[in-house]
């Protein structure tokens, strides 16, 4: 038996919703910029923010713009200069547009823009070939030491999440990151091949590139970032490890500079609710995202912080000229 | 765009194909100035300042090859060619740059190139084709921004729609 | 044993009347975006993948193997009738292609082409049914140093097969390598050759060098010749069939060109480049009539078509058995995969047989739909040339301009178009031959990571390209095939002065 002012409460609440979401979806009509090509991950994401939000009825338009360009450096200086002071617009971003904005010398910065939210993130993995003699991260740390220049890793671009990943690892075991022999391959597909083919001797990506072959036992993975272990996954992380590597590529949402209090509230609202939606949950369970949903003051904080780390590792790698 | 003589039956020199050898000459320099503004930061193998290097000597070398067939006058005949048609299109080109980096809109691009190229093909019913082209660029204009979703710019004409 | 199972079961899921209506619709409208000038397949898929987001993993994976092979064929429809390639595996088609359409046999040239696909098509799937795990094994044992001598190859041969002089070949192949360097370097994140112009650092698009070159160059090169009355493209004249000449001269070139095609196309960064411009050169080479190539041969047309479809079954190989995308269009088909969350390996063949083996059988489905949908439709392709002259070539140049501004509306790309269309002009009016440009463009910045990664690898010892024994041949084919015009003009000058 239900008490009755919870289920008063419950309608009162059921016709709130009712009456306040299509007032509010009346009121937004929003613009998502993916700084990149149609497609690439940015990109699906303001798609996906588009479809909840207009499913969910938090938005009554939401139309998405692709600025392709540089990691996003020809999207971002669009985005500041063109949408300044206007609440209606966003913009997604992620970790790799730091180091792509520090490493093209763009005039405009992070710090710039207004921060609204994190949304995704994706725990990165190291993976050896099945056959390598390196069983632990342990392993491949004293292989490092005993000379770096020996040891190769393949990842992404220059200057991006595995690269920076890989720097990091360097550093952490007391290696210098300088030294590292990274070796920047186009896709995960690529890289994978020089894997398997026991060209390199690692291989850095996101876990959910290399998923379907550890599964298969042709990659072993030996470790990944996220803090604790991953639900469900007998993976060990670095830090169990005893080596103190945390890290995740993260996707975010900003908003343009110069908007008042009440617009950056506004959006913040919307993107809450609609991280909160059912419409939301369906697309990342579809897509493979994890929810890393971070807002307000809590996520300026963070953006400091992921781009005062990363640059200084892309800094410590001899890619951005101090 | 000179109106070149016909192509020489005699052996003489060919002033276009010296030009076109000191072009890639000229590209060539670009290329090891611009390779020398590269840092030398690669630890391991070939820095990014090389490969630049390894093409500018290559251009080099045809320049080199070009300039002899040229002074040879061992280049393939010529026709005259029609300035005016060629300046027509890459006007209503520059004309498509301009109205979409003013903001003027796919459709008014579009159609300034359409008409100028039909101009340029020896069409004089400005008028007609100008009707033309604004009704297939709007019909291409509504196709990818209703259908396929994708935006194309918008000027005062789109927002119409 | 298995894998006919496993593909009558596939075939099973294909056949559905659902899945059939798929198919149909996904080949209809791959043609027809894929026909439009300048819109090659890779762009073709990426503008309908938005069309099957509403379906099943299933159905749309069949939707878009349709649209795979419709827009294909789509784009060597326009090769041949326009000599506005959307890609470059469609440029030696439109070589000979386009001259038959001019000498009015674009429908024969247009029947090959689908017959030819469709035979290609249809052997190299059934190659990649029983032949994917091998191949992947054999693709897998490629280093970098080995695709460096692979794409040196294939520089040598590009530059030597278009063209009367290697040196003309080799200035637009130079030319083309230099466009390949603008941008930002892959392995270290240094801007070249970008002057600080924020839009050059994603380098140059490959699409808009090929629409500026061959679609805006080619519109400038007819507008500036058409006081030379005999260059008007004629109506096209006779049957649209294929008489028994061409079943003749064709099917021996779709056999050759589909041999190229599948494995080359199976390696990875092998790619359809490759294989269609061996197939041609080897047309030209074993022909019974040489003195036609140039001038509208059609093995010319029936060898690399095929070669060109059968390397699209190719590169499956590696995208369904390793995930590796080795192409535009796979990466494209690629993200229409992870658009439901599933990830291309070896995991997938075994976790979801239905969706692999589905999509396998519907690639013969979306085959044979190719050949009924575009053999009757071949008279209405060819009535593209009856439209007046002053409107094809600004619908041309309007279709040319949207594909640039659909993906980069900016001034720079525009301009860049524009600048690339007057290239293309002067290239054709002082007779260099253009598809190495976009070779150069394409291959460069691959071949020179590659090197750099071999490098990167051995810790800067260059014998690392010897020690392989596959590189060391490659790079010796190479360098006889870049040495021996030399030596054979100079022959040729001694003879002649002997005489």
């Amino acid at each position: 038996m239900i008490p009755f002012h919870t289920r008063l409460f419950g309608a009162v609440v059921a016709l709130t919703l009712a009456a306040g979401g299509p007032a509010l979806a009346q009121q937004l009509e929003l613009k998502i910029m993916a700084p990149a090509a149609p497609g690439g991950g940015w990109d699906q994401t303001a798609r996906s923010m588009q479809q909840a939000l207009v499913a969910a009825k938090i938005a009554r338009s939401v139309q998405v713009t692709n600025v392709a360009g540089a990691g996003g450096s020809v999207g971002i200086a669009q985005f500041v200069n063109g949408a300044k002071g206007d609440g209606n617009q966003m913009m997604v971003n992620g970790f790799v547009m730091v180091g792509a904005l520090a490493m093209n010398k763009s005039p405009v910065t992070l710090e710039q823009v207004t921060p609204i939210a994190r949304l995704t993130e994706e725990i990165q993995v190291i993976v050896v070939p099945a056959n390598s003699p390196i069983k632990t991260a342990q392993d491949l740390a004293a292989a490092v030491k005993a000379d770096i220049a020996k040891v190769t890793f393949a990842g992404g671009s220059a200057g991006g999440v595995d690269h920076v990943m890989a720097a990091l690892f360097a550093g952490t075991i007391g290696a210098d990151a300088k030294k590292i022999n990274y070796i920047p391959f186009s896709g995960g597909g690529e890289s994978l091949a020089a894997i398997l083919g026991g060209k390199v001797t690692a291989g850095i990506s996101g876990l959910s590139e290399y998923e379907g072959q550890i599964k298969s036992g042709k990659l072993r993975a030996l470790g990944v970032t996220s803090e604790n272990r991953i639900a469900g996954s007998d993976i060990p992380t670095f830090k169990e490890q005893g080596i103190d590597l945390v890290l995740a590529n993260w996707r975010s949402v900003v908003a343009p500079p110069g908007i008042t209090p009440e617009q950056r509230k506004t959006l913040s609202d919307a993107v809450e609710k609609m991280v909160k939606s059912d419409a939301w949950k369906d697309i990342l369970k579809q897509k493979g995202w994890d929810d890393a949903y971070l807002g307000g003051d809590a996520f300026t904080d963070f953006l400091k912080k992921e781009t005062t780390r990363v640059t200084d590792v892309l800094k410590s790698v001899g890619l951005v000229k101090s | 765009m000179t109106d070149l003589p016909r192509g020489p039956a005699a052996r003489r020199v060919d002033r276009a194909g010296v030009v076109i050898a000191l072009a890639l000459a000229a590209l060539a320099a670009v290329l090891v100035w611009d390779s020398r503004q590269l840092p030398a930061t690669t630890m391991y193998g070939m820095g990014p300042e090389v490969m630049p290097v390894v093409i500018a000597i290559g251009l080099g070398l045809l320049a080199i090859g070009n300039l002899i067939d040229a002074l040879r006058g061992d280049l393939p005949p010529r026709e005259s060619a029609d300035p005016r048609a060629v300046l027509l299109i890459f006007g209503g080109l520059v004309l498509l740059i301009a109205i979409i980096g003013l903001g003027g809109g796919f459709i008014l691009a579009t159609s300034a190139l359409f008409v100028t190229t039909s101009a340029a093909f020896g069409r004089r019913a400005i008028l007609a084709d100008s009707a033309i082209a604004v009704v297939m660029s709007t019909l291409i204009y509504l196709a990818f921004d209703r259908l396929l979703t994708l935006s194309l710019p918008a000027g005062p004409l789109e927002r119409l729609l | 044993m298995e894998t006919f199972a496993a593909l009558a079961h596939g075939m099973a899921v294909a056949v559905q009347p659902m899945n059939l209506l798929y198919a149909l619709v996904g080949v209809f409208l791959g043609t027809a975006v894929g026909v439009l000038p300048g819109i090659g397949p890779a762009l073709t898929v990426a503008l309908l993948l938005p069309v099957t987001y509403k379906l099943d993993p299933g159905g749309s994976l069949i939707m878009f193997a349709g649209i795979y092979y419709g827009g294909m064929y789509g784009g060597s429809t326009t090769a041949i009738l326009i000599n506005t390639p959307g890609e470059s595996a469609s440029m030696a088609t439109a070589l000979e292609g386009n001259k038959m359409a001019k000498a009015g046999r674009g429908g024969p040239a247009l029947a090959t082409a689908a017959i030819g696909s469709f035979v290609a098509g249809t052997l190299a799937t059934i190659g990649l049914a029983f032949l994917a795990p091998w191949l992947v094994d054999f693709a897998v044992r490629f280093g970098p140093e080995d695709y460096f001598a692979l794409m040196c190859v294939a520089f040598v041969t590009v530059s030597a097969t278009f063209g009367d002089s290697p040196i003309r070949g080799l200035t637009s192949l130079f030319i083309g390598l230099t466009l390949g360097l603008v941008g930002i370097d892959k392995l270290t994140g240094q801007a070249r050759l970008a002057f600080g112009i924020p839009e050059l650092l994603d380098g140059v698009e490959v699409t808009t060098l090929a629409v500026g070159l061959f679609a805006v160059g080619e519109a400038l090169y007819v507008a500036s010749r058409r006081h030379h009355a005999e260059e008007k493209i004629e109506p096209v004249r006779g049957s649209l069939w294929m008489t028994m000449e061409d079943w003749k001269r064709s099917w021996k070139a779709w056999l050759r060109g589909t041999m190229f095609g599948f494995p080359i196309g199976a390696l990875p960064a092998g790619g359809a480049e490759i294989p269609t411009f061996l197939s041609y050169s080897t047309e030209r080479r074993l022909s019974k009539h040489p003195e036609e190539f140039g001038k509208g041969a059609i093995e010319g047309v029936a060898g690399p078509e095929a070669a060109n479809n059968a390397s699209a079954a190719g590169t499956l190989v590696p995208l369904l058995t390793l995930g590796l995308p080795t192409s535009a269009t796979a990466a494209m088909m690629l993200a229409g995969f992870q658009q439901y969350g599933l990830n291309p390996g070896p995991l997938l063949f075994a976790e979801r047989p239905d969706l692999v083996w589905g999509l396998i059988a519907s690639l013969f489905i979306a085959n044979v739909m190719l050949l009924v949908l575009n053999l009757p439709l071949v008279g209405l392709w060819v009535k593209l040339l009856a439209i007046p002259q002053p409107w094809l070539y600004a619908g041309i140049l309007v279709f040319a301009t949207m594909g640039t501004i659909a993906a980069k509306p900016s001034v720079v790309e525009l301009s860049m178009l524009a600048g690339f269309g007057v290239l293309g002009f002067l290239m054709r009016r002082f007779d260099f031959p253009i598809a190495p440009v976009v070779v150069g463009l394409i291959l460069g910045p691959i071949a020179e990571s590659q090197l750099r990664r071999a490098l990167a690898i051995s810790l800067g010892d260059p014998l690392v390209l010897l020690q392989s024994p596959m590189s060391a041949t490659l790079l010796g084919i190479a360098l006889i095939a870049l040495l021996a015009p030399f030596v054979l003009k100079g022959l040729d000058r001694f003879r002649a002065s002997e005489d």
